[in-house]
């Protein structure tokens, strides 16, 4: 009740100011008659009771100004009253502001744009219930990775996730999930393309953990984790139903079929549910207990050794992660042991693997949360040096207009008012300019952070949704207010530090040094700094842009150029047996009769395609007793796969066709291979065994030269190659290796061999090896491109600052310059001052910065390649960069200062 | 006639409460009000006054309104609100205890 009267009044005084005021003046003016009356009444004539009267009563305007303050709101009366100056001085000046407000906008846009990819990625909760309850088992970025050969610590077995999900103690429910791999599905059987889907395979408590009701039908139910093969079900999710099937309100009991196995759809997931993955929206949830369904002719679920599984667990009341990691910990190792039986030595991860990750699930897994985290931030501090510089400059513009308004300030100031009061005001001005600029930012924000999305991720992130939330608003708000407050405040205080007698009485005439020398020193300082700040941006763009040259050109053992490769998958279009194992050579015959094809060969891991495997193996030629069962890298290929890719052998030979199944089994291994394990030796005709069961011994026939076939840093690793006919693990996909004669690759002709082949393989990728390559510099290319933008950003507004000062100091020194030139200073002479001065500005810039940015550079070493941070050319060229854009931010005033003629000079006021 | 008084810190509240109890006032008749009533002990400066009379409504403790006086002008007279009401007990009773509190050092032995 009483709250409610004082917030009436608050009102009634802030937006009915003028009636207050004048029921203010009124009852003033009461009171004052009053004591007239009074004042009569004693005897005194009508003027003289008047004058008593105003005697007695005291200063009006400061009963006034009290009573207003009494009202409580005065700081938002005073606020309303600056925000409104604020605006008009705007309005008289609408150039500064623009200027003002864009180079803000930019600034503050850049850093939120980077801003809301890290909100995204690594800070936003899933939108489930309680998603702070929620922990991660494993490595949460290992959303996509299937691991077969031993137990691992990031990525876990079905054995292993039903001995946590029954042995832990600190979980209330702990689910599981894991890839599919690809998803080919058939909705309309009249339809002869397969279509594609993403989908995951999930224990039966998923829904429940998280807390995911269904809209339409059900979610799975403990029922689905029973009996394998039992529950061909499916729940979709809410936006798969609409895209899909156009939110048929039949959908619950609709029969699909996933690799071509039927499934019935049994619920929908609510709107905004996409998963626990962010950054790929998941279409569709399938029972784990189906995986061998979807996945034909691999069977993972009784296998301790395939690693596949993410867990997810609830934490039971009371339980803190730091307990729950404790006891996860104990726990893996103690199952391990455990199951001995089912376990032997050779699966056990290395005993420095044997950590399990247990972090907050909160924000969910996400593969691109790996890939991504370093990159953003080392944006995130370029684009913070870059709004630094734009700080400086817009600090810069109002320091030269609060200069330009000295007289008026020292005219307040004499009036009485406050200092500080007057630096609220100018303060309140700058604020204004970057909320403005915060607004505007937002907007380019929104758009920039899309665009770059885009740029490192591809199409895979287009489910990441990067509308502004309240992080993104109170981050860009926070820089916004913390901005203003950086380059008003300086100015601010500098403006307000006036000798009253000498600035009013000052002219334009006066002496050099006087009055505006502290706007002098400050410019000077900021200019100082940006060119520092700039420096160290320069020198990240080029330590960037030749990594990106150095990865680019590097030499991969072999050409680069001719070679197209593609990935197809035989499982998802049902081949089983006998066919999965003769395809791969028919499918070769194939291609090899296009026209431009030179040679044609397969493997597993391909080329750059981002999968590669490890296998255990023994060498029992080896006298090094430490070399009893190591794993090593390794690919399972095709015939003529060396002479196909054009990696040099140095030694024996290629696989052929004559290495089939029945064959004796054959090797080739890489020379940093032989150069660890063979040292000396020749390794031809020595045995490789790959462990099994069984194991399975293989000659060595041939060696390879070192060749970069998935990584482009790093040392080349030691790496055994096998014929994939002789293995006994084929995967779901198969990769073919194309050497074109061209350059130009036949993709299409590829692609309508392969229709022709068989229409329903699906054909997950095809593309040149160069592309290839370049998908795996993406971040690197867009950092290069990013730090360039940045580099060339923060130059320009350097530039624009030390131009800006150096103007300045012209102006001021005008009267000197035209006595110079009076007395026959030559124009050379007068250029030559106006350069020393920018030079020096400039240099002490870099002076400062070198140490900087050496430092600094250090800090990104991880991410350069073929250069050091500290690189001496790449510095002195940032360098030269930074002293070329000084003289021309000098020249342009310079040699305007040499067309002053001295007679306008000497009358200039 | 000596210089009046200067109020004691903080009690110009309870007077200005005091004084409008017992019927609504505009602020001359408070000021003068409170000078009769202590004999001329204490006057209340117009400066001091309007600052606490606008304080008070602020609070919800008083509020104004516009009314006539005997001699025809339209003044704001004050009067006391609920919350006031509440208000000026706890101010009486502050006071009380200040007041006894002065008493016994002043009069100690």
């Amino acid at each position: 009740m009483r709250s409610a009267d004082v917030l009436r009044l608050r009102f009634r005084s802030l937006f009915r100011r003028a009636q207050v005021e004048a029921e203010l003046a009124a009852e003033l003016r009461f009171h004052l008659d009053q004591q007239i009356d009074e004042n009569i009444a004693a005897g005194m004539s009508p003027d003289e009771a008047r004058h008593a009267a105003l005697r007695t009563f005291g200063g009006v305007e400061q009963i006034q100004e009290r009573c207003r303050e009494m009202r409580g709101n005065r700081w938002i009366e005073q606020l309303l009253q600056d925000l409104s100056y604020a605006l008009r001085t705007f309005r008289r000046s609408p150039t500064f502001t623009l200027v003002a407000v864009l180079s803000l906008a930019l600034g503050i846009g850049a850093n939120t744009a980077i801003f809301s990819l890290i909100n995204a990625l690594l800070l936003r909760e899933l939108p489930v219930q309680e998603p702070s309850g929620l922990v991660a088992v494993g490595d949460p970025t290992r959303v996509g990775s299937l691991s077969t050969g031993n137990v691992r610590n990031d990525l876990m077995s079905v054995p292993m996730y039903k001995e946590i999900r029954d042995q832990n103690h600190v979980f209330s429910q702990v689910f599981a999930s894991g890839r599919v791999g690809r998803l080919s599905v058939g909705i309309d059987p009249s339809a002869t393309e397969p279509e594609s889907a993403r989908g995951r395979l999930v224990s039966g408590n998923y829904f429940s953990v998280l807390g995911v009701q269904a809209v339409r039908g059900r979610t799975f139910t403990a029922q689905e984790d029973r009996t394998p093969g039992a529950t061909p079900f499916v729940v979709i999710s809410h936006a798969y139903w609409q895209r899909r099937f156009a939110l048929d309100p039949q959908i619950i009991g609709r029969r699909i079929t996933l690799n071509k196995h039927p499934f019935t759809i049994i619920g929908v997931t609510p709107e905004g549910f996409f998963g626990d993955i962010v950054g790929v929206a998941t279409d569709l949830w399938i029972p784990l207990t189906m995986q061998p369904q979807v996945n034909p002719g691999r069977n993972f679920l009784d296998r301790w050794d395939a690693s596949w599984l993410l867990l997810m667990g609830r934490l039971a009341p009371g339980v803190s992660i730091e307990k729950a990691r404790a006891e996860i910990n104990v726990l893996f190792p103690r199952i391990l042991k455990e199951n001995t039986g089912s376990i032997t030595e050779q699966l056990l991860p290395s005993p420095d693997r044997m950590h399990v990750e247990v972090t907050s699930g909160a924000a969910g897994f996400s593969a691109l949360r790996r890939e991504l985290s370093q990159p953003l931030f080392t944006l995130m501090t370029m684009v913070a040096l870059v709004l630094l510089v734009a700080c400086a400059n817009v600090a810069n513009l109002m320091l030269e207009r609060a200069m330009a308004r000295q007289k008026e300030i020292a005219v307040r100031l004499a009036l009485g008012a406050g200092r500080a009061r007057l630096i609220r005001q100018l303060l309140t001005e700058s604020v204004l300019l970057s909320v403005l600029g915060g607004a505007l930012g937002l907007l380019f924000a929104f758009w920039a952070s899309k665009a770059l999305l885009q740029l490192v991720s591809g199409n895979a992130a287009a489910s990441i949704d990067l509308r502004p939330d309240l992080p993104i608003l109170g981050f860009t708000a926070a820089v916004a207010i913390f901005t203003g407050v950086l380059f008003g405040l300086a100015p601010a205080l500098r403006a307000t530090r006036v000798e009253l007698a000498p600035t009013l009485k000052e002219s334009a005439r006066s002496v050099a040094g006087q009055g505006a020398g502290g706007r002098w020193q400050l410019g000077k300082l900021l200019v100082v700094v940006q060119f520092a700040l700039s420096l160290l941006l320069v020198m990240g763009a080029g330590l960037f842009l030749r990594t990106l040259r150095n990865l680019e050109r590097l030499d991969l053992g072999y050409d680069r150029h001719s070679l197209l490769l593609l990935n197809v998958e035989p499982v998802a279009a049902g081949y089983e047996g006998a066919r999965l194992e003769t395809f791969p050579r028919e499918l070769v015959d194939q291609l090899k009769a296009l026209p431009g094809v030179r040679a044609v060969t397969f493997s597993e891991n391909g080329i750059f395609s981002g999968t590669e495997s490890g296998t255990t193996i023994r060498l029992p030629d080896s006298q090094n007793p430490g070399e009893d069962g190591f794993s090593i890298a390794y690919d399972c290929v095709g015939a003529e796969y060396f002479q196909t890719t054009g990696i040099p052998l140095a030694a024996g030979r290629d696989f052929e066709l004559r290495d089939g199944p029945g064959a004796p089994y054959v090797a080739v291994i890489n020379e940093a291979m032989a150069k660890k394990h063979f040292a000396g030796v020749s390794p031809l005709g020595k045995h490789v065994v790959i462990s099994g069961p069984p194991d399975r011994e293989y000659e060595i026939v041939g060696v390879a030269r070192n060749a970069r076939d998935h990584d482009l840093r790093g040392a080349v690793e030691p790496r055994l190659y096998v014929p994939l006919v002789q293995s006994t693990d084929i995967g779901t996909d198969i990769n073919l290796e194309i050497s074109t004669r061209e350059p130009a690759a036949p993709v299409e002709p590829v692609r309508q061999a392969i229709r022709a082949y068989d229409p329903d393989l699906p054909i997950r990728e095809i593309a040149p090896l160069t592309s290839m390559i370049d998908e795996t510099i993406t971040n690197e290319r867009t950092i290069a491109r990013l730090a360039v933008i940045f580099g060339l950003l923060a130059l320009l507004l350097a530039a624009i600052g030390l131009y800006g000062v150096i103007s300045y100091t012209i102006a001021r020194r005008i009267n000197e310059i035209g006595i110079r030139m009076a007395l026959g200073a030559r124009r050379s002479r007068v250029l030559w001052m106006v350069l020393r001065e920018t030079m020096l500005l400039a240099l002490a810039g870099i002076v400062i910065g070198v140490p900087v940015a050496l430092g600094s550079a250090r800090a990104v070493s991880s991410r350069l390649f073929g250069l050091s941070p500290s690189d001496p050319a790449t510095l002195l060229v940032a360098i030269g960069i930074l002293l070329v854009v000084a003289v021309f931010a000098g020249l342009i005033p310079g040699s305007r200062a040499t067309r002053i003629s001295p007679v306008q000079a000497l009358r200039y006021e | 006639m000596g210089k009046p008084n200067d109020l004691v810190q903080g009690t110009l509240d309870l007077l200005i409460l005091k004084t409008i109890s017992l019927e609504p006032m505009h602020g001359w008749g408070i000021a003068k009000r409170i000078q009769q009533i202590s004999q001329d002990v204490l006057r209340v400066q117009q400066g001091s006054l309007y600052p606490a009379l606008h304080r008070l409504e602020q609070q919800a403790w008083i509020k104004a309104q516009w009314g006539e006086t005997e001699s025809g002008r339209t003044a704001k007279v004050y009067a006391l609100t609920r919350a006031g009401r509440v208000q000026l007990a706890k101010e009486l009773a502050n006071w009380d205890r200040l007041s006894e509190a002065v008493n016994l050092v002043a009069r100690m032995i």
